[in-house]
């Protein structure tokens, strides 16, 4: 009955159903729901507002700055960070690990888990808050494919996070905080290597509203952030294989 | 390093062979770990080590810290090691994926995926290691373990040793010919260790290479003859425990006697060269002597010529415990 080598797909398959299993915990899940309800409750007073300005041009400016530079990057830091990061932490890695499976299966799977458990909690609070805010359907839109771009992304970006270093929410939270909202205003290079750009380019494009760092063209804001994410999945890949494994 | 000849009837732990001119190379050991260094930065946690296991049950003995994880870690390709080489099926499982599927490898360290019950465990562990019906070897892995397969509480409410019991599962699942255990009975009661190094020895006599680790001597003194010790990262001795001891009667033995007037025995003991020292205590003596079978022939001898009468003889170093002792504080 000796075992045999494990089919890319099967591997895929197996990692993402133990991956989404250890991810989706009740803590988590409450967390973060709470904050997507929070930006929904802050999207519908500031639609109901009739303060002056553009209420267009104030819905875009709340999505982006709420949505995009908090609630999705932080919630794919949770998931995807712990999807490996846990495992690497707690000594269960092994039983994924000594396996006779491809490397890049295993991380596939589970940045999909990862994307997978994330992306309800941040699509859609943000695209009701789109519809609240009452900024017109191009922002829906907009948001839609935005939300899922940088959540496919940032995910790739964290699986590496939490392979690469212990206390990966640390390192994720001062990326998003310190170099995308702090550093990345600085400069046009610096800019370039913060996701958020990326995104705020789709919603500018999209909505017609100019926004910081928005200034690249939509085929540019989807495609860029894209090719990270390969790029993040085959470096995880390798340090996968190459990591010593407690 | 102690190294002595096993024995024949059966396979066996042995240092690397070193071929003749002209001969053919032996076979390949299921395991060959071959000048093994491991170091972490600054700390060398396994120092060139090296040795052939083939089929049976081999005990990999030495104190918490020793380097024995490290080493199997090594062994299982887990870890790289920072020189030597290691074969397993004449393979490298860190770049080899295929060998994999035939290690079993139950790991020290207590995480699982807590969530889950004991059959999906093990049922995942099948799979992952590509076993073709898997849910009919994780139940029967899991009854060769004693657990039930129809338990659904997640494996994070299990004691300890029902946890212990769910790795050996998984590393048995996929009926792999070389098994690699860190430290495999800790915290299983009596009953349940009896019947684990039973079934290990079940396996060995299979044909499966089983390497057990344990810092419990008396635990590795029931596993098997075979041991490999290891100490501060060093391979100590390595081959048969019984002719372990058989080479080592040049060490001193201590015994206890307990007799009256402890005093005139004592001095009669020296006098006659029985003893290389001698404590005394009121009616008690502790004797170290390097001849224990001339010791024994002769102690009631000179208690009957002395009309002392002894009340007990025993000796205080007969375990693994100091076969042990003896080989670290020897290095």
């Amino acid at each position: 009955m000796s075992g045999g080598s494990v089919a890319p797909g099967r591997a895929m398959a197996l990692t993402y159903g133990l991956v989404v299993r250890q991810l989706v915990t009740r803590g988590r899940l409450f967390a973060l729901a709470a904050v997507g309800v929070v930006m929904v409750v802050v999207a519908a007073a500031v639609g109901a507002s009739d303060a002056d300005g553009d209420p267009v041009e104030r819905g875009v400016r709340l999505i982006s700055d709420l949505g995009f530079t908090a609630l999705v990057p932080i919630v794919a830091l949770v998931f995807a960070a712990a999807s490996l990061g846990d495992m690497r932490e707690d000594g269960t890695l092994v039983y994924l690990w000594l396996r006779p499976m491809d490397r890049w299966p295993v991380v596939v799977g589970a940045w999909a888990a990862a994307v997978t458990v994330s992306l309800p909690l941040t699509v859609i609070p943000l695209l009701v808050s789109s519809i609240v805010v009452d900024a017109g359907g191009a922002l829906v839109g907009a948001t839609l494919l935005a939300a899922v771009v940088g959540m496919l992304v940032y995910s790739a970006l964290f699986v590496l996070v939490g392979l690469l270093v212990k206390n990966a929410i640390v390192w994720g939270l001062a990326y998003v905080l310190l170099w995308e909202g702090l550093v990345a205003g600085f400069g046009t290079f610096a800019a370039r290597l913060a996701i958020r750009g990326y995104t705020r380019s789709i919603i500018t494009d999209r909505t017609g509203i100019d926004l910081d760092l928005g200034d690249l063209s939509l085929a540019a804001g989807v495609t860029v952030p894209l090719i990270v994410a390969v790029v993040a999945i085959a470096v995880s890949s390798i340090r996968l294989q190459s990591m010593e494994v407690a | 390093m102690t190294d002595w000849t096993p024995p024949q009837t059966d396979a066996a732990v042995t240092a690397p062979p070193t071929a003749p001119i002209g001969t053919v190379d032996p076979p390949p050991a299921m395991v060959e770990v071959a000048g093994v260094t491991k170091s972490f930065g600054d700390v060398v946690a396994v120092s060139d080590v090296s040795f052939r296991v083939d089929a049976g049950v081999t005990a990999l003995l030495g104190p918490n810290g020793a380097g024995k994880s490290t080493l199997f870690r090594v062994m299982c390709g887990l870890t790289p090691p920072s020189q030597g080489t290691v074969r397993v099926l004449g393979r490298d499982a860190r770049r080899d994926r295929e060998v994999r599927s035939r290690i079993g490898l139950a790991p020290q360290q207590d995480g699982l995926f807590d969530r889950v019950s004991a059959l999906q465990f093990v049922d995942i562990a099948a799979q992952t290691l590509g076993v073709a019906d898997h849910d009919a070897a994780a139940r029967s892995a899991l009854d060769q373990v004693a657990l039930s397969a129809d338990d659904p509480k997640p494996v994070g409410s299990f004691s300890k040793g029902m946890r212990q019991r769910v790795k050996l599962a998984a590393a048995l699942v996929h009926d792999p010919d070389v098994l690699i255990l860190d430290e495999p009975l800790t915290g299983l009661d009596p009953v349940q260790r009896n019947r684990m190094i039973s079934f290990f020895h079940e396996l060995g006599d299979a044909g499966k290479c089983l390497l057990v680790s344990s810092h419990v001597l008396d635990e590795v003194a029931r596993l098997g003859s075979r041991v490999l010790v290891i100490a501060q990262g060093r391979l100590a001795a390595t081959g048969d425990y019984r002719a372990l001891r058989d080479l080592m009667d040049d060490r001193p033995h201590r015994i206890r006697v307990a007799a009256d007037r402890a005093r005139e025995l004592a001095a009669a003991l020296v006098d006659r060269s029985l003893v290389d020292g001698v404590s005394v205590r009121p009616y008690e003596l502790v004797v170290d002597t390097t001849d224990v079978d001339r010791f024994g022939r002769s102690i009631a001898v000179t208690a009957r010529e002395l009309g002392v009468r002894l009340h007990e003889v025993e000796p205080l170093d007969d375990d693994l415990e100091s076969v042990f002792r003896y080989l670290v504080e020897r290095r």
